[in-house]
């Protein structure tokens, strides 16, 4: 196990230096003398003199794109154009935010995709069967910013006055207060990696609010999250169902399922033990390979629901041309990615102990 | 052995990458403390004589209206101008950027804005407990306010982009006012017993900005054409709320003197633009960008699509336009700079006089529309010295017809504003220009508000931005303020008087302010303030993108030791 | 004693077989899901085509005179004679919804359309060489799609975008660029699975040049594959031009792009949601043909995957 987790591991470097030099490319693509499209109007003689002498730009280009990978790795990703504030502080504050509505999502997606998936299976070709499968077509083709708005028109404006009603967008009630932990806890002198993990743990309203006690914010930020997280969770939803119902119908098939009940075992005891077991396998894949389509899918979604994350502060780098910080989100969540496909890669080996020996 | 050098090379970057990682660590953003070398400021015991600072220009040459700043002692300030100045107490009593900062606070922090907006400390209503980025600011009560204590216990500014998410928050009771409320919601709002409109009277104007500096906008024929092409009653009629209108000359109609009755600037006429277009061999199959920012303002109700519907007019006279939407933070300082060729920006009035509408737009101040026009600029100052009204208006008609007549930009409206609020929050009364937040009173004591942007930053005096503006009314003073009239009353200041010509004002300050971190208020403060503003090469002038516009628009249009462009 | 048709027993009879393709679009047209795909398909085809003749108004033209954001008047269900008819109701530019939508199918199958080819032209060149050639080619080649599959597809467009500035050409580009991985995948699996068989190894001994192998006897095994991932694919397509569109970075003012609509009324969910149902509707049906016609494409093409659909 440990051995292909390396071998993996190691597979994954190339891709990694991959991913650095396209967003390296990025900036050095757009037009115009690079220290103004990185320090904006901020680009007097002065601090460009700086900006040169730190990224080499009058040395070579591989020399630059070594020292622009140096830096990454120190953690220095510079500062946003727009309000001069480092960007390792800014995806402190908002990666928590989209991790909460990614994990989420995938909750509810595989929850509620397995489930369905093995009920359809089990009732192959009934009218729930029938139903499930042109459902989950419909989820697959439904742009998701049309639902998140129509989920809030019912939810916020038709359930009005009701207790179903959800709040449409932002993050915490008015009112709602989220202290850093740093000060809760005076932890204040702390800096470095350990000052960056507290950062992220106290952005993250929900850790916050459990972590001190405060389960009302706890409460509230969850409430918030309900309408995002079922908008961006529909298409994954919908693509595990299917898959799920695939593949149970697949194995339910196989020699080995009809041995077991021939041997006289309960139907309910061979679903559970024998089939789903083995039908996990590319559920699980599917479900690893949706966590990049989840993390498009928060981008749209946290535009519409006003929510502080990743997505929607990239968006926001993007049309106020700020590159720094398209540079380095992007180097953020392709790592997120490749490090969730690493985590499916080896729960697979796991679940798979023939995929270890390969 | 292909594999094997793979695996080597791997072993290898990852070998460096986990040294690289563990040696150094990621740094937060350390404000490096500015060293500067200003002399020391006035000490705390009474007995020591008093240093006071002074900011002076050598000379009334270098384009600006400030020939020096002084701290006469511990409390009293004098402004001296190098020529009349009757408007010198609206202005500083207006907009935010005049705010007061304290010297030594402003030495510690470099006049840097970042550091500001982390630990602001100013001698307002209220003090900041926690501003969580992207969602809210939560404001508390100033305990060592100088002034009438506020009567909620808790204050949340809030924000969203969309109004109808903010309406949506309203009646749900989310929220309990909001800002910039759409011509399209009013009947919404009217028919809940729920809510409540409260307007605002406040001159404003959308303009349609145009660049002199790009052709074929330096053809004069062809900037008086474009103002024949756009239709603004139409998009009055279709845009804005009830009350509003299509402006007929530069200023609205409520600035007096200023304004001249029954005069009309240019009437919607389009054969008659057009034709002048092809006299001028305006080239039509090029395209033209207009560019906008979506961002609800009290002059721009509907950003996007009054942009489409003026792209619309100008399509129908053949002339291609393409839109370009833009943020409102990058937005700004751009057009400022002057990189838009046509543009759409407006105003609000920061207080009541014509020198808030003619010498911050016309006299090239800022080269948003290029190059100023010197007729134009010699009777706006001649304007600006004047005491008496109705010489005043005369010399502002003549500006109206060079204004029709130049085309710098072309005014298109002037929009009624409205908020609303929660029936069931009491004491809610709109000044012009500000919010009497303070005296407003809720259920629970906490009073939550949702405006149309994050601000920017809190240093005001290097922002232009509402949405800043109405954070830093909240925590910061200035000399002079408005509260619920548009007459000025004092606040940092118990008086400023000036002198026969108004060639200088004497300001007394109050005694015993203290900021919020226990520093007291003194002379000095506001000669550091302002000197930050005024002063291209102060050491503390560093701001959040070093503009420090309202100066420049106030008392410019040059501050001192301001290079060439 | 009544006539009864003997078979005849003759050569073609026994030997003759129906052309593939037939058996295909036969059983295409049997195919549950794939017949409502292609039912949709045509809708959206004709208004595509007739989009002048059946738009009752201009597109991008403001009508003078009429009530801005007015709710649809359909006379059939209701709604008095005097006032205009407007199917889906009228627009926050006083432009006709209904019209906008129909000129926005032409927009959107032609957005599907010219970005997937692009992206099947260059990643099936790609996949063929990689596959063909192996070796260190065929490992950077992957290598580069691995990268380039690391970004969450529309984050990718999204920075891409960036890059290149917003308009809809850009946006097109990037969206094509985020598809080639797939069908270099595609493309290069078929050509390694042939590679080896008998037939390849025959045309070589007949002399037959490396090129010409791959183009006659390759290539054309991909087909397959590529047209049921071409299908997806522009659905796929259609979807992120429209969220692109939606995040103002795609298509620009006053195009009748859905997305694009959709993006400039999301305010007007709360006091018009006409306009924005609609948009998002057309949305979903576009891309719901492309992708039961696809999935019936993928059923029909490779009887090995279908699962009783």
């Amino acid at each position: 196990m440990t051995q292909f987790l390396l071998r993996r591991l190691l597979l994954v470097l190339p891709v990694l230096v991959g991913i650095l030099l396209v967003t390296f490319i990025i900036t050095r693509l757009v037009p115009g003398d690079p220290c103004y499209v990185m320090l904006g109007e901020h680009a007097t003689e002065a601090s460009c003199n700086d900006f040169n002498a730190r990224f080499g730009l009058d040395k070579s280009i591989p020399e630059q794109f070594v020292r622009y990978a140096l830096n990454l790795l120190k953690g220095e990703f510079g500062n946003s154009l727009k309000d001069r504030r480092p960007i390792t502080t800014i995806i402190g504050e908002r990666l928590p935010m989209t991790i909460e509505l990614t994990v989420l999502a995938v909750t509810l997606s595989s929850f509620f995709g397995i489930l369905l998936g093995v009920i359809s299976a089990l009732k192959r070709n009934t009218i729930f069967d029938t139903l499930t499968m042109l459902g989950a077509n419909a989820g697959v083709s439904m742009p998701i910013f049309w639902l998140g708005l129509l989920l809030a028109y019912l939810f916020a404006l038709v359930l009005k006055g009701t207790p179903f009603q959800l709040p449409p967008s932002g993050r915490l009630s008015a009112g709602m207060s989220m202290l850093p932990l740093a000060k809760t806890w005076g932890l204040q002198d702390v800096t470095g990696i350990k000052a960056f993990l507290l950062a992220l743990l106290s952005n993250s309203a929900i850790m916050n609010g459990l972590l001190t006690g405060n389960y009302a914010l706890t409460f509230d930020a969850l409430k918030h999250l309900i309408l995002p997280s079922v908008a961006v969770s529909t298409v994954s939803l919908a693509i595990i169902a299917r898959m799920t119902r695939s593949a149970l119908i697949d194995v339910l098939g196989q020699d080995y399922i009809r041995t077991a009940r021939a041997k006289g075992l309960a139907y309910a005891l061979v679903v559970r033990r024998h089939a789903l077991r083995n039908a996990l396998i590319p559920i699980v894949t599917i479900i690893g390979i949706q966590t990049g389509g989840l993390l498009s899918g928060a981008v749209l979604t946290e535009t519409i629901f006003s929510l502080p994350g990743v997505g929607s502060r990239m968006v926001e780098a993007i049309l106020n041309r700020d590159y720094p910080v398209v540079q380095g989100f992007a180097v953020v969540i392709a790592l997120i990615f490749v490090f969730t496909n690493l985590i499916v890669d080896a729960s697979y080996a796991y679940l798979d102990p023939r995929v270890r020996v390969k | 052995m292909k594999r094997n050098l793979y695996v080597l090379i791997s072993l290898i970057a990852l070998a460096s990458m986990i040294l690289a990682a563990c040696g150094a660590k990621p740094t937060e953003a350390p404000v490096a403390p500015v060293v500067t070398e200003a002399p020391v400021v006035a000490t705390e015991a009474p007995v020591v004589a008093y240093v006071g600072e002074k900011l002076e220009a050598p000379d009334c040459n270098y384009g600006g209206t400030i020939k020096s700043i002084e701290a006469v002692d511990e409390f009293t300030v004098k402004f001296t101008f190098c020529g009349p100045e009757p408007a010198f107490i609206a202005k500083v009593g207006s907009v935010e950027a005049y705010n007061i900062y304290d010297a030594d606070y402003l030495k510690e922090i470099g006049g840097d804005a970042v550091a500001m907006n982390d630990n602001p400390v100013g001698t307002g209503q209220y003090i900041v407990q926690e501003w969580v980025r992207g969602d809210h600011i939560t404001l508390v009560p100033n305990p060592t306010y100088f002034g009438k204590a506020v009567d909620n216990t808790t204050l949340v500014l809030k924000w969203n982009k969309e109004a109808a998410a903010r309406l949506l928050d309203l009646q749900a009771g989310n929220v309990d006012g909001i800002a910039e409320v759409t011509a399209d919601d009013l009947p919404t709002i009217q028919a809940d017993s729920n809510l409540k409109l409260a307007p605002r009277k406040i001159n404003n104007f959308l303009y349609l900005g145009i660049n002199n500096t790009y052709p074929p906008f330096d053809n004069e024929k062809v900037r008086q054409a474009f103002a024949m092409l756009i239709n603004k009653q139409q998009i009055v009629d279709d845009f804005y709320a009830p009350g509003s209108v299509a402006a007929t000359q530069f200023v609205p109609p409520g600035v007096k003197p200023g304004f001249t009755d029954g005069f009309v600037d240019t009437t919607y006429d389009m054969a008659k633009g057009v034709e002048m277009l092809k006299a001028e061999k305006f080239d039509f199959n090029k395209e033209y960008t207009l560019s906008y920012a979506e961002r609800t303002r009290p002059y721009f109700p509907q950003p996007t699509k009054i942009a489409q519907a003026v792209q619309a007019q100008l399509a129908e006279a053949g002339i291609k336009v393409k839109l370009s939407m833009e943020e409102w933070a990058t937005y700004l300082p751009a057009t400022r700079a002057g990189e838009k060729e046509l543009f759409f920006l407006g105003w609000s009035e920061d207080y009541p006089d014509a020198t808030n509408w003619y010498d911050v737009f016309l006299t090239g101040s800022s080269p948003a529309f290029g190059d100023p026009f010197p007729d134009i600029v010699e009777n706006i100052k001649k304007a600006a010295q004047s005491g008496d009204p109705v010489e005043r208006q005369k010399i502002y008609d003549e500006v109206n017809k060079l204004y029709a007549q130049h085309v710098p930009t072309t005014v298109i409206a002037h929009g009624t504003v409205n908020q609303a609020y929660l029936a069931s929050v009491e004491n809610v009364v709109l000044g012009p220009y500000n919010e009497n937040f303070g005296q407003m009173k809720t259920a629970d004591g906490t009073m939550r508000y949702s405006q149309d942007g994050e601000p920017v930053s809190l240093m005001c005096a290097d922002e232009t931005d509402g949405n800043s503006f109405r954070a830093c009314n909240l925590i910061f003073s200035k000399l002079y303020k408005f509260t619920t009239t548009s007459i000025a009353e004092p606040d940092l200041a118990e008086e400023c008087v000036g002198n026969a010509d108004a060639t200088e004002w004497t300001c007394t300050l109050r005694q015993g302010v203290v900021f919020s971190n226990g520093a007291k208020l003194d002379a000095n403060d506001v000669v550091a303030t302002f000197s930050a503003g005024m002063d291209y090469n102060y050491p503390l002038r560093k701001g959040n993108t070093g503009t420090y516009q309202y100066f420049k628009d106030n008392f410019g249009p040059k501050v001192m030791n301001q290079p060439p462009e | 004693m009544s006539q009864q048709q003997v078979p005849t027993l003759s050569a073609t009879t026994i030997f003759q077989r129906d052309n593939p393709s037939v058996i295909v679009v036969r059983r295409l047209f049997k195919h549950r899901s794939a017949k409502l795909g292609m039912f949709l398909l045509m809708v959206l085809i004709i208004c595509a085509v007739f989009a002048e003749q059946i738009a009752p108004f201009d597109p991008i033209v403001p009508i003078k005179g009429e009530k801005r954001r007015a709710p649809p008047c359909i006379h059939l269900l209701g709604c008095p004679d005097d006032q205009p008819e407007h199917l889906m109701g009228i627009d926050g530019n006083t432009r006709d919804q209904f019209s906008r939508i129909i000129f926005g199918a032409r927009l959107s199958l032609r957005i599907g359309v010219a970005t997937v080819s692009l992206a099947i032209v260059i990643g099936a060149l790609l996949g063929a060489i990689a596959g063909f050639v192996g070796g260190w080619l065929d490992d950077l080649i992957m290598r580069s799609m691995d990268v380039l599959q690391a970004f969450p597809g529309l984050l990718l467009a999204i920075a891409i975008v960036a890059v290149l500035g917003p308009g809809l050409i850009n946006a097109l580009l990037a969206i094509a660029i985020i598809e080639i991985p797939i069908f270099a995948r595609v493309v290069r699996a078929s050509v390694l699975s042939v590679k080896e068989l008998e037939y390849v190894t025959a045309s070589r001994a007949l002399g037959a040049s490396e090129l010409r192998i791959l183009f006659t006897s390759i290539l054309p095994n991909s087909l397959t594959p590529l047209i049921v991932q071409g299908t997806l694919g522009i659905a796929s397509a259609i979807l992120s031009a429209a969220a692109l569109s939606f995040l103002g970075l795609g298509a620009e003012f006053p195009t009748p792009e859905w997305g694009l609509m959709l993006g400039e009324e999301r305010n007007s969910v709360f006091n018009a949601p006409f306009l924005v149902f609609f948009p998002g509707l057309a949305i979903m049906v576009t891309v719901l043909s492309f992708n039961l016609l696809g999935d019936g494409l993928r059923d029909v093409l490779d009887p090995r995957l279908s699962h009783g659909g």
